[in-house]
């Protein structure tokens, strides 16, 4: 009988319900996205904050000796290079090495970097290019990009050859590409290391290398210090993390919206809480009735509240599936790619929804000690 | 006699009133505190990037290519353009200048360092620069920049030098390969490459003595450097009240679609509106015409992550925002909803006592206006108190209170009472007053 | 005859208004006792009191050896259950449970519910055909039928009814009129609190009240034999 009064009363009085229903279920569907969006923020804003680009740098050493335009101490490049791919880590992104030299194009001495010119995209996505990247290289047909201060100051366009000397060795280079770093590379020209090496001289030596490494800052030191203890002759050196004061800034804006958070969440539970203690005020007849009839106090109650804790875990259900979605829209609007859902809302918010429907629905609790005829009598 | 029924009705049975009022007072001031803080966090954020780096940099139109590896400019100091201190006062002239919080002039000049008057000369680049200098701005007031304020992630360990000192600060990088170098002891610091300038001064051959004051990291290039007031840089390169680059932190509005475009080709509304809007585009138009013959450039890095990370957290915000204001209307509605139903007997009553609905409709409004504004008063009081106490704890100055506000979350609240009571006004107006008051 | 009810110096006091002001009156099982008085009197109140809905202020009220005053919240849900059934002027059925369902509530309170005996009780007062309908679908009447054969569904040794047809139309009135002449019959313990004269003259004794006294209690028929 308990289980057949329970389904009569729930479906019995669907009109009074409606309310109480909306309130759980746009409750519900609130929470779980607000606490999906809470849980996802500290990643997505670490994320945001991480500048683009590379940010990890092997170089030769602490010896290394400022002087002037000929270049600084070498590495050998197979040796770092061996000791990259024997890590074999998939957070490494991109990885590429560099040469630098102070070249001539005619009488202006311009910076030229080589290096492998089709790991640059991934290496920094941040540049937006003109042109292409690179294209198959021919014999005196050596691809080139240049960076768009290069090309103002010696009057280059796409497809322009540029004559590049070095101590009386010279290359031919044709620009493929324009690059627009919004940095020091705006002033450099790119080229295939081989070419550089040959120039300068240097076969198999570079000097520096730079890599680019997805995770978080501790993820990245790991790495850094693996990759050391492969390399201890050469320095390894994170670049680019959060700073500081980066860090600061993203924990005080994730206290912010996690205040705001908390707030609205207690919002939505006064909300709930205030539409079933007015159900249950209209449930006094029918309490009062049962009472008369000589119902026990514990039974009546009891159907009462299993009424309330069904349309609490209905309401928390159907709310927090919405709720998913709603993060996910929001995750999109916001961030453009993807929250990642926690399975874990889903307990989390039908069993928040019971809890404050049977706190709201207390009073009737408290009806337990009224007596009937006072309800009767119709206040 | 309508007056008095409202009356009569707001003050009957206040322990149901207290529900709909505790409903509503929280509900406008979650909404007042996040309106609040969504419209001020905008200027907030882009004020505290500034504190993560210039986002400017502004170099000789008619310079030559620098020639930087490493974040180094090996230029020799004859070589390339320059550019004259006595301008830079104009920056604060501009119509955004506001939103231009400093500057910080550059001067890379190769040199030697000495321990001592007659030891190994040791091969290091000076970096001259400003710490706190105060520039003349032509208005008559003196505006203080340098790299306390564009650069103030740089930690000194010890002390910055005073910019009309003979006062130097080593880069840790530096210091590590010159151990007898610490705070305090002089050395000796004498040019590569003197200069002539066009302005014909030799540049200074002799040594100039600096004292260290403080060894900096700074996470870059200047590790490996020397900084040193740009007077001092100037003196070693025979440059005087010239610079090579500046880098500019300023205030600005994340970059759109309409900011990108090319000014030239902007119809007169559009370039006042583009003019108007502290877009990075429009100070940095805005800075090349106080400072002719320069090229101004977005330093892409910073600026773009800042404005990606405004535009995010701002959109952020604004959802969050709208989720606070459905939630403070749901709460509202559904106790306004729930109080009329409560109150059918007392409708029936009326209705039997020959009361037409719109009277019914009208008392019952009335009654829910008056909580509402009630209501919405006292939450936008304890909103505006929870949003000075939020912005105070996370920007570390509160948000004031806009009092602009208040009509709109009346207003708000006032609609959404009155919303949420006309559907169940609605169907109280079918009630037949008989079976109520039979008492079924 | 056996005493079911004693009531004896029965007091009701709420806040400063007196309802009951000592009311002692006895009940012999198997009688109608007619309860009149105009509106205010303390009907109610004293048929609230005797059914364990409320409480007295001072006095006894003993139905079936039981004091009713004494009992604590437990004790007053078990007597209502067992001992007493109620029937209302506004019939008072739970408005989504059928008929049959109301009737087997009446059954889950006391002990286990009987869906046969419950059949038969509303075959019994003439609703056999109308078992799965809800009492928004039944008229007056009817509904006050299944307010009867849920009332009598435990066996209860004492029938409360206040204006049992103030609800109804005369067809109604007379049909339902008619069950509580057959209860009777059947040696039912009715105490029946009305207004109209018409119906007081079928019951065996009529109580008359007013502002909560008795004006007048006639001795029991029965026990003047």
């Amino acid at each position: 009988m308990f289980w057949r009064l329970l389904w009569k009363l729930l479906r019995g009085s669907s009109g009074r319900l409606v309310v109480a229903i909306l309130a759980l279920v746009s409750g519900a569907m609130v929470i779980s996205a607000l606490l999906n969006l809470e849980f996802d923020i500290e990643r997505k804003l670490t994320q945001e904050f991480r500048m683009l680009g590379a940010n990890l740098v092997i170089s030769p050493g602490h010896d290394a000796q400022i002087n002037g335009a000929a270049p600084a101490a070498l590495m050998n490049e197979s040796e770092a290079f061996a000791a990259i791919q024997s890590l074999k880590d998939p957070a490494v992104v991109a990885a590429a090495p560099f040469l630098y030299i102070v070249e001539r194009a005619g009488d202006t001495p311009v910076v030229v970097a080589g290096t492998k010119l089709e790991e640059l995209p991934e290496l920094e996505p941040a540049w937006r290019i003109e042109g292409q990247w690179t294209t198959p290289s021919r014999e005196n047909q050596i691809p080139c990009i240049v960076g768009r201060n290069v090309v103002r100051q010696l009057h280059l366009a796409l497809g322009s050859t540029l004559l590049l000397s070095y101590l009386g060795k010279t290359t031919q280079a044709t620009l493929v590409g324009i690059v627009d770093a919004g940095g020091a590379e705006d002033n450099q020209v790119f080229m295939g290391l081989a070419e550089v090496q040959r120039l300068a001289g240097l076969p198999g030596q570079i000097g520096l290398a730079q890599l680019s490494v997805r995770g978080t800052a501790k993820n990245i030191s790991e790495y850094a210090a693996r990759l050391a203890a492969a390399l201890p002759s050469y320095e390894v050196r994170p670049i680019r993390q959060v700073t500081e004061a980066e860090g600061d800034l993203l924990n005080r804006i994730r206290l912010l919206i996690g205040s705001m958070v908390v707030l609205i969440l207690a919002l939505t539970a006064l909300c709930v809480l205030a539409t079933m203690a007015a159900l249950a005020m209209e449930r006094r007849q029918d309490v009062g009735l049962m009472k008369a009839l000589g119902g026990s106090i514990a039974r009546i109650v009891a159907l009462f509240m299993a009424e309330v804790g069904v349309l609490g875990a209905a309401g928390g259900f159907v709310g927090a599936i919405l709720g998913i979605e709603l993060s996910r829209w929001m995750g999109q609007r916001v961030f453009g790619t993807a929250i990642s859902l926690r399975w874990e809302i889903f307990p989390l918010t039908i069993a928040l929804m019971v809890a404050v429907a049977l706190a709201g629905a207390l009073p009737l609790r408290l009806l337990g000690k009224v007596k009937p005829a006072v309800i009767f009598r119709g206040e | 006699m309508f007056g008095r029924l409202v009356r009569e009705s707001f003050v009957r049975n206040p322990r149901r009133k207290v529900l709909v009022a505790a409903a509503l007072v929280v509900g406008m001031a979650v909404a007042t505190s996040t309106l609040t803080i969504a419209l001020e966090v905008g200027d907030r954020l882009a004020r505290e990037f500034r504190s993560l780096g210039a986002n400017l940099l502004v170099t000789p139109q008619a310079d030559t290519l620098p020639i930087e590896i490493g974040g180094v400019d090996y230029r020799p100091v004859n070589e390339g353009a320059y550019l004259s201190e006595t301008d830079l006062g104009k920056l604060k002239t501009i119509f955004w200048r506001h939103n231009i919080l400093g500057f910080t002039p550059f001067l890379d000049v190769p040199a030697t360092i000495q321990q001592s008057e007659n030891s190994d000369p040791i091969l290091a680049m000076i970096v001259g620069t400003w710490y706190a200098q105060d520039v003349s701005v032509p208005d008559g007031t003196k505006f203080k920049t340098g790299l306390s304020v564009t650069h103030p992630w740089w930690k000194v360990q010890g002390r910055w030098f005073h910019d009309d000192a003979n006062e130097c600060v080593i880069g840790s990088a530096l210091a590590a390969t010159m151990p007898g170098v610490t705070a305090g002891k002089v050395i000796y610091v004498t040019s590569r490459s003197p200069g002539d300038s066009a302005q014909g001064q030799p540049g200074a051959t002799q040594a100039i003595a600096l004292k260290v004051v403080g060894i900096v990291s700074t996470d870059d290039a200047e590790d490996k450097a020397l900084l040193v007031p740009l007077a001092i840089a100037q003196k070693l390169s025979g440059h005087p009240g010239q610079f090579r680059q500046l880098f500019v932190s300023a205030l600005t509005k994340p970059a759109d679609t309409f900011s990108e475009r090319d000014p030239l080709k902007m119809t007169p509304t559009e370039y006042d509106r583009w003019f108007c809007s502290p877009y990075i585009s429009s100070i940095s138009f805005q800075i090349k015409t106080v400072l002719p013959g320069t090229d101004v450039r977005t330093i892409r890095r910073v600026a773009d992550t800042e404005g990606r990370i405004l535009s995010r957290v701002g959109t952020l915000l604004w959802i969050v925002t709208l989720a606070a204001l459905g939630a403070a209307a749901l709460a509202v509605a559904a106790t306004s909803a729930t109080t009329v139903l409560e109150r059918r007997a007392e409708i029936g009553v009326m209705k039997a006592l020959g009361a037409t609905n719109s009277l019914i409709a009208g008392i019952f409004l009335a009654e829910q206006l008056l909580l509402a504004v009630a209501g919405g008063a006292i939450g936008f009081v304890v909103g505006a108190a929870l949003a000075r106490s939020l912005g105070a704890s996370v920007f570390g100055t509160p948000a004031s209170p806009r009092l602009i506000l208040f009509p709109v979350i009346l207003g708000i609240a006032a609609i959404v009472a009155f919303v949420g009571s006309l559907i169940p006004l609605r169907r109280a107006s079918h009630f037949n007053p008989a079976p109520i008051l039979r008492g079924e | 005859m056996a005493t079911l009810v004693q009531v004896e110096n029965l007091r009701k006091e709420f806040g400063n208004v007196c309802a009951l002001a000592g009311v002692s009156f006895r009940v012999e099982a198997g009688e109608w006792i007619a309860i009149m008085g105009p509106s205010g009197s303390g009907k109610t109140t004293l048929i609230n009191i005797l059914g364990g809905l409320d409480m007295p202020t001072s006095g006894q009220a003993i139905v079936d050896a039981i004091d009713v005053g004494r009992l604590d919240e437990s004790g007053l849900t078990r007597f209502r259950a067992q001992k007493i059934g109620f029937i209302f002027q506004q019939f008072h059925l739970v408005p989504y449970l059928t008929a049959l369902e109301n009737v087997m509530l009446a059954q889950y309170f006391h002990s286990t519910t009987d869906e046969k005996e419950a059949r038969e009780a509303l075959e019994r007062v003439g609703l056999g055909d109308r078992i799965e309908h809800l009492p928004g679908k039944l008229s007056g009447g009817e509904q006050q039928r299944v307010a009867v054969a849920r009332a009598l569904i435990n066996h209860p040794k004492l029938i409360l009814a206040d204006e049992p047809t103030g609800n109804l139309d005369e067809a109604n009135e007379e049909t339902v009129i008619q069950l509580f002449h057959e209860l009777h019959r059947e040696g039912h313990t009715i105490l029946m609190v009305t207004h109209a004269p018409s119906i007081g003259r079928l019951a065996d004794r009529r109580i008359a009240f007013a502002h909560g006294r008795l004006v007048e209690v006639p001795a029991s028929l029965k026990t003047s034999l």
